[in-house]
């Protein structure tokens, strides 16, 4: 985490935090057809991630919503969630509060899914993105096991390993990704970890000691950072189970 | 502070690696036990093995040219399987395995070929069914040891890469602390070769019935329950003791859980019961195969259908149904029914009885 924080800057990277999106929106809605200029270049000069402030999340699930339909995520199946939890404290007379963790594929820098594909379907792009390369996968599922934050699945309508892209289409013509975009509380801030100058690096930088990312004994090296989580909720959470569960499809 | 926490919302993740998988694990572990049953018999030509090993080998072929198929039906893009040899990955250990199988394949069937060349020329001297394919395939018949015991080394390297990489893929994922386990392989290959033992023991019951082929064989069979026992034991040891944190991480994984622990008291009774039996009923053999047989495959159902029951990251764990469709069901008996027609196939060309025969039919020759 320290070393990509540490990062050095690409020359010239344009920041990618949701207020120069904003700014920019103007331009790029205008002249998006005669001058194709996006406010995020799609370059290796950016080093993408993403900052979660948990405590800025209110679990409305827009952000899965607008992933869903962004990227057509079939129906029991999803590229993001938050993971919603209902937390007693035994010894208070408090009632229970809920507790709210967003969870995507962590394009991690030392990501356990790309060694075991057997094809080289998933790969991680010059940017950070860790993408699958839907017209070599054959769909073995093996990134799936490997995955440790479950941010894989088999995407019954391609028959392909699938997965959170941080939106890479949208990003690489100079948008937010969709999560970002729609997020109520703010609590997702995207950018260019290497641009000091960018909200994202910024915000990283200020927070750092209030830092974590989820599974950190397993080396990944992730590229999602939250703020405010909970120690208990890193790793595979010890509590009582969902007894929801997304319809089954009559897939084969 | 003393917690209660209570997922309210999570994404349930469905098995990704099908009922097909365990099918394709299971298959393809009888097969290379059973090949390797049939050294004793064929190649070494160890007195009293002959029938054992001829009928283990029509097992390590069947259950070879049935796995495969099952393995193809797991991936979810089957018609890209060329995608395998085209992008070869080095990092990959299932990579890896798209190169062993066909070098395990290739060695088996033409060991089990030559083997069997001199079965298929008497079927076809003897005018049963399919007598002139068993005459092509007999390609005059000879008895040829040098390319026997050559082709039984290339299976042998084929199938010590096989079980080395089935069981190393599975044990080298961190992300499923049940299957990232040092002793994960060397279960599957214990369980497997029990397995093959049973099979065995099924083929001698329903061909020629020789009892003392069926003793030999428990004898076999009650070592390898003893091996399972022990390195079952190591397994609990190790993650009781915190000696090994991995295994320990496993069992807290799946400790907790009312189906697991009734899981591992049923392979642990089953185990027994078959030690008991091989030892002190070692007549038992349809008995005792089919407990072994059930265990290999429950082993791997547990351990590949069971284990992803267990979420990476949410709370509790997820309820797995078999579908009755191709994802569920239909994988299952779809490879039992191309087993039994490979079965139905080979034994047409090499009655079962001739095979167990063994020295008798070969002295008869």
């Amino acid at each position: 985490m320290k070393e990509a924080l540490e990062t050095p800057p690409c020359a010239a990277p344009a920041s990618a935090s949701r207020r120069n999106f904003l700014r920019g929106v103007p331009v790029v809605t205008a002249a998006a057809v005669a001058v194709p200029t996006p406010a995020i270049a799609s370059t290796a000069k950016h080093q993408w991630a993403m900052l979660i402030d948990v405590r800025k999340c209110i679990g409305c699930q827009a952000c899965t919503v607008s992933c869903i339909q962004e990227n057509a995520v079939p129906e029991g199946s999803f590229r993001t969630v938050v993971s919603t939890y209902s937390v007693k404290l035994t010894d208070s007379a408090q009632p229970a509060g809920t507790y709210v963790l967003p969870r995507l594929c962590n394009h991690c820098d030392n990501p356990p899914c790309i060694p075991v594909c057997p094809v080289s379907a998933t790969y991680k792009r010059e940017d950070g993105i860790v993408a699958v390369d839907g017209d070599r996968c054959v769909g073995c599922a093996y990134c799936v096991q490997a995955c440790p934050y479950d941010a894989r699945f088999i995407n019954h309508d391609t028959g392909k390993a699938d997965k959170c892209t941080f939106c890479a289409h949208r990003v690489d013509a100079g948008l937010l990704p969709a999560c970002v975009e729609t997020c109520v509380g703010g609590a997702r801030i995207f950018g260019d970890i290497s641009d000091p100058e960018g909200e994202l690096a910024r915000r990283l930088k200020e927070t750092q000691p209030q830092l974590k990312v989820l599974k950190p004994e397993l080396d990944t090296a992730p590229r999602v950072f939250y703020i405010g989580l909970d120690e208990r909720f890193t790793g595979k959470v010890e509590g009582q189970g969902t007894l929801w569960k997304p319809r089954s499809l009559p897939h084969a | 502070m003393n917690p209660n926490i209570v997922e309210t919302i999570n994404v349930a993740r469905e098995v990704a690696w099908l009922p097909w998988a365990v099918q394709y694990f299971f298959l393809i572990g009888l097969s290379y036990g059973a090949y390797l049953l049939s050294l004793p018999g064929v190649v070494f030509r160890r007195p009293g093995w002959a029938g054992i090993s001829r009928l283990a080998l029509l097992g390590a072929l069947v259950c070879g040219l049935a796995a495969p198929v099952a393995l193809l039906a797991d991936l979810h893009q089957p018609g890209r399987f060329w995608h395998f040899y085209a992008y070869f990955t080095p990092t990959s250990w299932m990579s890896w395995g798209a190169f062993f199988i066909p070098v395990y394949l290739g060695g088996l069937l033409t060991y089990a070929w030559l083997a069997f060349r001199p079965d298929l020329a008497r079927h076809a001297q003897s005018g049963g069914k399919l007598s002139g394919l068993a005459n092509v395939l007999a390609y005059g018949g000879h008895d040829s040891r040098g390319a026997l015991k050559a082709a039984a080394l290339l299976a042998f390297v084929g199938a010590a890469l096989v079980a080395l990489y089935t069981g190393a893929e599975v044990a080298v994922v961190q992300a499923r602390p049940l299957w990232n386990t040092p002793l994960l392989p060397l279960q599957f290959f214990v369980t497997a070769f029990a397995g093959a033992v049973g099979l065995a023991l099924l083929f001698n019951r329903f061909s020629v019935r020789d009892q003392a082929a069926n003793r030999r064989m428990a004898g076999v069979l009650a070592a390898t329950q003893v091996v399972a026992l022990a390195v079952g034991a190591l397994w609990l040891a190790l993650g009781l003791s915190g000696v090994s944190p991995v295994h320990a991480q496993a069992l807290a994984e799946v400790g907790p859980s009312a189906n697991w622990q009734f899981s591992a008291a049923w392979a642990v009774t089953a185990t027994v019961l078959t030690l008991l039996l091989a030892w002190k009923w070692p007549g038992s053999g349809l008995l005792i195969g089919l407990l072994a047989l059930h265990s290999a495959w429950m082993m791997r159902w547990s351990i590949f259908i069971g284990g992803q029951e267990v979420p990476k990251t949410g709370a509790g764990y997820y309820t797995y149904s078999l579908p009755l469709g191709p994802e569920g069901l239909m994988g299952i008996v779809g490879t039992a029914g191309l087993w039994v027609f490979l079965f139905v196939l080979i034994t047409t060309l090499l009655p079962l009885d001739r095979l167990a025969a063994g020295d008798t039919d070969k002295a008869a020759a």
